[in-house]
């Protein structure tokens, strides 16, 4: 069996776990069963969801907050200020969510199955000029930042102006934006980090998900050794993401003394402002209009919740 | 460009369904021109807001995306009508006659091909996004104002399915042409020389009159 | 078979049709398209009964890609720049700066083609496509240059070669299209073509002077203005001296600084401030109209070139040719520097038969890694590269290189864009007509090329500033 994956951008910490699992799985079924993995060539990264539903190729990667009608149910896990804090919190909580039938019966529209996560760190921006410290900076600015986070910059007068992440470093450069939130990888992987003064370290408002996802004839039609080698092979690949993840993280502050970016320590009093208004606010107005969507919003929003908690008292 | 559309009327059947089709494609390209003017605006509106109230637009880039297959592909059938999608004519230039209107209808029709096939593919590009249980029957939305897209999305079928009709008239005009082997055939744009010819026939015979 | 061999022989097929004279948008859409079932049914080994599902996946495959590639932020800036040509040509700013050229240079030998020449380079500081360049400047040069007996072939020879500028100097859609595929700023970019622009104005303007004075029957100096009518020429074209610096504003700020937005921002207001004057001009909705359908079709025709090719873009993507490609242009054995000299050479006769925009989209998803990985990577110091600059740069540089390329081909036959349009705009010329005249530019153009490719500088001072 060959099959198709299709992600966008190029090889990155994001990717890491999709070519570890490609790697596993030849391995494990001795090249029977290989993956031939596809930056930007198969799909529009809009349209990932499309490709999968159509059956144009077995597996994917895709964001929520591109396209949110698309995936109502896991916007939950892109609502802002949800307290997650790290990567193992990210995904433990990701694949709770997934799990739940309200995702699995949504992703079933589109011919898709969860297959697993990729879970990234706090969103910070990245900006030009004086950096902007205080809540009253963000009034008026244009900020690149999807989904929740998107509605928590709102909140405080900014004004979600967004592209894909492939487009990201244009629309910084070229002034369709004033400032990109990205996780630390993409800041570097997408040029935005070379571009910027400044990054905010502690703003921490929320992350994005973004699942990997396969369709759900392929995933069938797989032989019993070979859909046995792609399930046993999420956790190590998940595993390789974290280690890999962890060590960009440590070697970020040299990534931006190398670059000449300023790092930039918002006070704990304008933090816990911009959690007032941009964070319970922002969650009750999603379960309530989920809920009148006819989504058990508040059953997924307390699932991530007690998944949190839960995840805490293990470690 | 190509300012002149070298395609012949007359009274006949084909000629007056061209004539009713040409003038629902000119309304369509022209909502494709005042939606690029709608850009010019958009644009003026974000620049004036962003930099003299410090209020940039909401939802700019979701906008313009949602403008753009208005302003890119709407009027296709327009375009066709009048010969105006570019080729190279090396070949079909040199042929006259039957050969010609042969080359023609073969090439228009592998064109209807693709346009029938985009027809299907695109619609179910749209459908994919269109659910009438949904809020706004959206089930794929822009990014920031979380705009539907399924609005945009139609407009290619729309499109498309206008051009075919627009093909099937070509491929009758061509069809005719090679069956009666006429000089300068109705309904089909001409490649440029015929057209002289014909131009200048029919100037013969105004000068007759 | 495999999918490598499938995207060459589909490759070929286009290039069949292309030649037999479809229009090249649906040709490229069509060999895509079946290229997709080609693929996607080999996947199931042609079983008979699995026919229907490769060709519905293809179909559908196919069908996403003209709403999701043309619904693009980056690539509003085409119509953008399309307009504002248009109503500039409705607001008589063109024929302001083409009477004030004639008056200011029609002096020299072969003065109103030279004229012609520097006006279409001031107007394609507010115009972003060549061809729009060319359409309009078929109407208002042409008649003039044939009133003083100038052979009406090589009138619309300049007219067509005279139109490539307004790609180079910014604004350009072109220039965006290429930073768009190759991911780099577009603001460097624009600032890059400038004086490559510029430049190529001076060899065509020094190129006619030499026919003027060797061929005899040429068209005569036009002399004889006094100063007070050079001088009462200027005001009417000042406007486009004002768009011209609004769009630099917007593109990149001279005095340090931010620039003031995105260059279709730029290119918008500057479209606003013509719009305005053709209204104070007397502009009816007749007029607008007019401007408006015309923007709308040239858009059109570029918009569809854009996702036929994708859609054979696609299937390349599948096909893995892409890939194919530069491992092996990489893993040639030759100087880097004749590499890419054999590249530029390819474009030139792949231009043969295709427009520019068709030919950067289809080819630079290939190319452009195998020239950054020949110069050394997209991360190499200008020490250690191969082509003596960073990677940035040369992803400039080789931008410049190529859209002067791209510009070339608008004027060689058999698919010469821009001589297309002149005829079009002319009825009393065939195309044949006007590749004949464009012919000696041919020249002028090869001697730019070298010259950018020899002195790099020419390219990259500007940018290096920003
Ligand atoms: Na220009
Ligand atoms: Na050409």
């Amino acid at each position: 069996t060959e099959w198709n994956v299709s992600l966008w951008g190029k090889r990155r910490a994001f990717t890491e776990h999709v070519h570890k699992l490609a790697e596993l799985v030849e391995e494990k079924t001795d090249g029977e069963f290989t993956m031939n993995i596809s930056y930007g060539g198969l799909s529009n990264n809009r349209e990932n969801l499309d490709g999968i539903s159509i059956g144009a190729f077995e597996m994917a990667q895709f964001c929520a907050g591109y396209h949110p009608d698309k995936n109502r149910a896991i916007t939950v896990l892109e609502l802002p200020f949800m307290g997650v804090s790290t990567l193992e919190e990210e995904t433990a909580v990701s694949h709770a969510v997934y799990d739940h039938p309200a995702v699995t019966e949504e992703m079933a529209q589109w011919n898709a199955k969860m297959l697993m996560t990729s879970p990234m760190p706090q969103y910070n921006i990245v900006g030009t000029g004086e950096p902007r410290d205080e809540l009253a900076d963000f009034d008026g600015m244009r900020v690149r930042a999807t989904g929740g986070l998107g509605e928590a910059f709102r909140a405080v007068g900014a004004v979600p102006t967004s592209v894909t992440s492939s487009e990201a470093y244009q629309a910084m450069e070229g002034g369709v934006v004033d400032t990109v939130a990205f996780a630390q990888h993409a800041h570097l992987s997408f040029g935005t980090i070379n571009e910027a003064d400044w990054w905010t370290a502690n703003l921490n408002p929320g992350t994005v998900n973004c699942p990997v996802v396969v369709n759900i004839d392929a995933y069938e039609s797989l032989s019993e050794d070979e859909r046995a080698a792609l399930d046993s092979s999420v956790p190590e690949a998940i595993d390789h993401y974290l280690a890999n993840y962890g060590e960009l993280l440590a070697r970020w502050d040299s990534v931006l003394e190398e670059r000449g970016v300023e790092k930039v320590m918002i006070s704990e009093e304008q933090l816990a402002q911009f959690e007032e208004v941009g964070g319970a606010p922002i969650q009750q107005a999603w379960i309530e209009e989920m809920s009148g969507q006819g989504l058990p919003a508040q059953e997924l929003f307390d699932l991530v919740k007690s998944t949190l908690n839960e995840q805490r008292g293990t470690n | 460009m190509a300012g002149a559309a070298a395609v012949l009327e007359d009274d006949s059947l084909l000629s007056r369904l061209d004539r009713r089709l040409a003038r629902a494609e000119r309304v369509l390209a022209l909502i494709s021109g005042v939606f690029a003017f709608g850009l010019m605006v958009l644009a003026v509106v974000s620049v004036t807001g962003r930099n003299g109230f410090n209020e940039p637009l909401p939802g700019y880039v979701d906008w313009i995306e949602a403008f753009m297959p208005l302003i890119a592909i709407l009027g296709i059938s327009y375009v066709q009508r009048q010969g105006g999608h570019i080729r190279m004519d090396i070949v079909v230039g040199a042929l006259r006659g039957r050969a010609l209107w042969l080359a023609e209808w073969i090439t228009t029709f592998l064109i209807l091909v693709l346009m029938v096939a985009l027809v299907w593919g695109s619609w179910a590009h749209f459908d994919r996004s269109f659910d009438f249980g949904a809020p706004m029957w959206s089930r794929d939305s822009s990014i920031d104002i979380g705009l539907p897209i399924w609005p945009a999305k139609l407009v290619v079928p729309i499109a498309f399915a206008v051009m075919c009709v627009r093909l099937v008239l070509q491929l009758w005009g061509y069809g005719r042409a090679f069956v009666l082997g006429l000089e300068s055939p109705v309904a089909v744009p001409l490649v440029q020389s015929a057209a002289e010819i014909a131009a200048a026939e029919a100037r013969q015979v105004e000068g007759r009159d | 078979m495999e999918p490598i061999e499938i995207g060459l022989w589909v490759t070929g097929g286009l290039l069949v049709m292309v030649v037999l004279g479809m229009r090249v948008a649906f040709a490229a859409g069509l060999a895509g398209l079946l290229g997709l079932v080609w693929i996607f049914w080999v996947r199931k080994d042609y079983a008979a009964e699995e026919f229907g599902w490769a060709l519905s996946v293809a179909v559908q495959t196919a069908g996403q890609v003209p709403h999701s590639k043309v619904s693009s932020q980056a690539l509003s800036l085409i119509p953008t720049f399309i307009l504002i040509g248009y109503l500039a040509y409705y607001a008589g700013l063109t024929r302001a700066l083409f009477e004030a050229a004639k008056r200011w240079i029609a002096w020299v030998p072969g003065g109103l083609a030279v004229s012609t020449v520097f006006a279409t380079a001031g107007f394609a500081a507010v115009s972003g496509a060549s061809v729009a360049t060319a359409a309009v400047f078929a109407r208002i040069a042409i008649p003039e240059m044939l009133k003083v007996g100038y052979d009406k072939r090589f009138a619309a020879g300049v007219v067509a070669a005279g139109g490539t500028l307004a790609s180079l100097i910014p604004p350009s859609a072109i220039l965006v299209i290429y930073a768009i595929i190759v991911e780099q700023d577009v603001g460097k970019l624009l600032l890059a073509g400038f004086l490559p622009g510029v430049f190529s104005a001076f060899v065509y303007g020094a190129l006619i002077i030499g026919l003027a004075l060797t061929i005899r029957g040429f068209g005569p100096p036009v002399s004889g203005f006094t100063w007070r009518e050079r001088l009462v020429a200027l005001p009417p074209a000042l406007p486009i001296v004002a768009v011209v610096v609004i769009i630099i504003f917007f593109v990149y700020n001279p005095f340090g600084g931010d620039a003031w937005g995105t260059p279709t921002e730029g290119g918008a207001i500057g479209a606003f401030i013509v719009f305005c004057m053709a209204l104070w001009r007397g502009m009816r909705w007749g007029e607008l109209k007019d401007a408006l359908i015309e923007t709308a079709k040239l858009s059109i025709m570029i918009f569809s070139i854009i996702w036929g090719v994708l859609i054979y873009v696609r299937f390349l993507g599948f096909a893995q040719l892409p890939d194919a490609f530069s491992n092996w242009i990489t893993s040639l054995d030759y100087p880097p520097l004749l590499i890419l000299v054999c590249i530029l050479l390819a474009y030139a006769v792949l231009g043969m038969f295709m427009d520019a925009i068709g030919m950067l989209l289809l080819t630079l998803p290939v190319v452009y890694p195998a020239v950054m990985a020949l110069n050394g990577g997209e991360f190499v110091s200008a020490e250690q590269s191969a082509f003596g600059m960073n990677g940035t740069m040369c992803a400039i540089w080789f931008g410049i290189l190529v859209v002067k390329m791209a510009e070339f081909c608008l004027i060689t036959p058999p698919i010469g864009l821009n001589c297309f349009v002149v005829a079009g705009v002319r009825p009393d010329l065939s195309v044949q007509d006007v590749f004949r005249g464009v012919t000696p530019f041919f020249i002028a153009d090869a001697v730019t090329i070298s010259l950018l490719v020899a002195f790099p500088g020419i390219v990259l001072w500007l940018p290096s500033l920003a």
